[in-house]
């Protein structure tokens, strides 16, 4: 039999094994602003692009995808819009425009995406303000991705830009024109683009220094189909700065809405607003 | 299999080293009268806390340690923590300050040395430094954001089990080793829970584990 000196000094290093083993488990939450979450939860944004990859649109093609915002304590809502999004015929994705969670939480994000990877569609979302709230940010970055990104599909190029100005205070960082500007001026072969991000220019949460460049590199992007934002939780389709660009801002999960968005030639579009 | 397994290692690697019971100090107790405080009690000043508690998880620390009070014949308990999250998990060093406070109404003692509390409800309440994107002054206008990013509250309901050891010889003082779980939640999550009625959310999905070991002396 063990004496209870040996048995201590082998026992002793188990919390310590433990502890480290911990790491794993979810339940056991350090902190809600912990971002801890299963290795299926992470990298989000990179998967669902590479499932996007998978299902190519041909050269010439219409696109069409699902556009909605601000998903955030919204999961009955969530539930009654997959079902509705999934008899839509002919929809390569759907995007979701910030706000995720409503307090920049990693279970929050874990659960939305629980209902939305029931679409048979690929997702991809851009950050909103309160996914930037506490730890918010490095949670979106490890559960979604990229702050700012683009990618092309079919002859569309999406830019997805973090425009949420105030949660940085205003400090001129966000929207990065260094990195907006060359993605605009290079469409990666795309015919025409897509400008994506949750806080409109109109906004007193937009950075006001950077209102005007914003909107002025927008102007002169070419072939610009239109500029989409969330953060309104109000449809809207209008071009606010009379310079030929328009912005189209989401309904919020909450509004039980979002729009089916059909685009083609150099920069056509059309919009349907669908009820679910 | 490998999530149940390190928990359970934990609880028994704790209750290892709680049952060893010295026996050296158990020959030489001097007798107690039952109706006279143990000598060593009126050396005890009324600040210095009951027990010392190490805990992992609950949303209050990757570690959390520190310090307890109790009460109305130990049904009553104030837990005192400070915890401790790593930038690894967080993306920025986390520090919080809790306050845990447990209603305990059953001790059934099983045999001499072993005790077990079945249930214990409670409530805690947690202040967390150096979130990355804390309210700066002047940075949202009143109730932009409704909630507050670093005070947290919320429920506990838990069990324990408690290894009595014979008293200290010199003060009579009694000691107990007790390993816990304490299944939480919090203010943000019940408020998700509370507004998606229609099942968008099971209540399963709030829940939090903390497991953790208190100690008296």
């Amino acid at each position: 039999m063990l004496s209870f000196t040996k048995l201590y000094r082998r026992a002793r290093v188990v919390p310590v094994v433990a502890l480290l083993g911990l790491g794993g488990c979810n339940l056991i939450e350090f902190s809600p602003n912990d971002h801890r979450v299963p290795e299926e939860f992470t990298n989000l944004t990179e998967k669902n692009l590479a499932k996007l990859k998978a299902k190519p649109l041909a050269a010439g093609d219409t696109l069409r995808f699902i556009f909605t915002g601000d998903s955030q304590q919204f999961y009955d809502e969530a539930e009654a819009l997959v079902a509705s999004a999934n008899q839509q015929p002919g929809i390569s994705f759907l995007v979701v425009a910030g706000d995720i969670s409503d307090f920049g939480l990693a279970r929050e994000m874990q659960w939305v995406d629980e209902k939305l990877r029931r679409l048979t569609v690929p997702y991809v979302t851009v950050i909103g303000n309160h996914d930037l709230v506490g730890n918010g940010r490095p949670t979106y970055g490890h559960i979604f991705g990229a702050y700012n990104y683009s990618f092309v599909y079919g002859d569309t190029k999406f830019i997805m830009v973090d425009t949420n100005g105030r949660e940085y205070n205003f400090d001129g960082t966000a929207p990065d024109m260094g990195w907006l500007r060359p993605q605009l001026a290079n469409r990666d072969g795309a015919r025409r683009q897509v400008v994506i991000s949750h806080v409109p220019p109109t906004n007193d949460d937009f950075d006001p220094a950077l209102r005007t460049p914003y909107v002025r590199a927008l102007a002169e992007a070419p072939n610009l189909v239109f500029e989409m934002n969330g953060h309104n939780h109000s449809f809207s389709i209008t071009q606010p700065y009379k310079d030929g660009v328009t912005y189209v801002n989401s309904d919020a999960f909450s509004e039980r809405h979002y729009m089916v968005v059909t685009v083609w030639g150099d920069k056509q579009f059309r919009i349907k607003r669908v009820k679910f | 299999m490998k999530k149940l397994l390190l928990p359970t290692l934990l609880l028994a690697a704790l209750g290892a080293k709680a049952a060893p019971a010295p026996a050296d100090t158990t020959a030489t107790t001097s007798p107690v009268k039952a109706d006279t405080p143990p000598a060593g009690a009126s050396e005890r000043k009324w600040f210095r806390p009951k027990h010392l508690v190490l805990q992992t998880g609950g949303g209050l620390g990757m570690v959390a340690a520190g310090a307890g009070y109790e009460f109305a014949k130990n049904h009553l308990e104030t837990d005192i923590l400070i915890g401790y999250v790593p930038k690894y998990y967080a993306g920025s060093t986390l520090s919080l300050a809790s306050l845990k406070f447990m209603y305990s109404p059953f001790h059934l003692p099983v045999g001499e040395k072993l005790q077990v509390v079945p249930l214990t409800v409670g409530a805690y309440f947690s202040y967390t430094h150096g979130t990355i994107n804390d309210e700066l002054k002047g940075q949202y206008s009143a109730d932009y954001y409704w909630f507050s990013t670093d005070t947290r509250y919320g429920p506990l309901l838990g069990s324990r089990l408690t290894f009595l050891a014979p008293p200290v010889a010199a003060t009579g003082q009694p000691r107990k080793i007790s390993v816990y779980y304490e299944l939480g939640s919090n203010d943000l999550y019940l408020a998700s829970w509370f507004n998606n009625q229609k099942g968008g959310l099971a209540f399963s999905q709030l829940l939090t584990l903390a497991l953790g070991v208190k100690a008296d002396f």
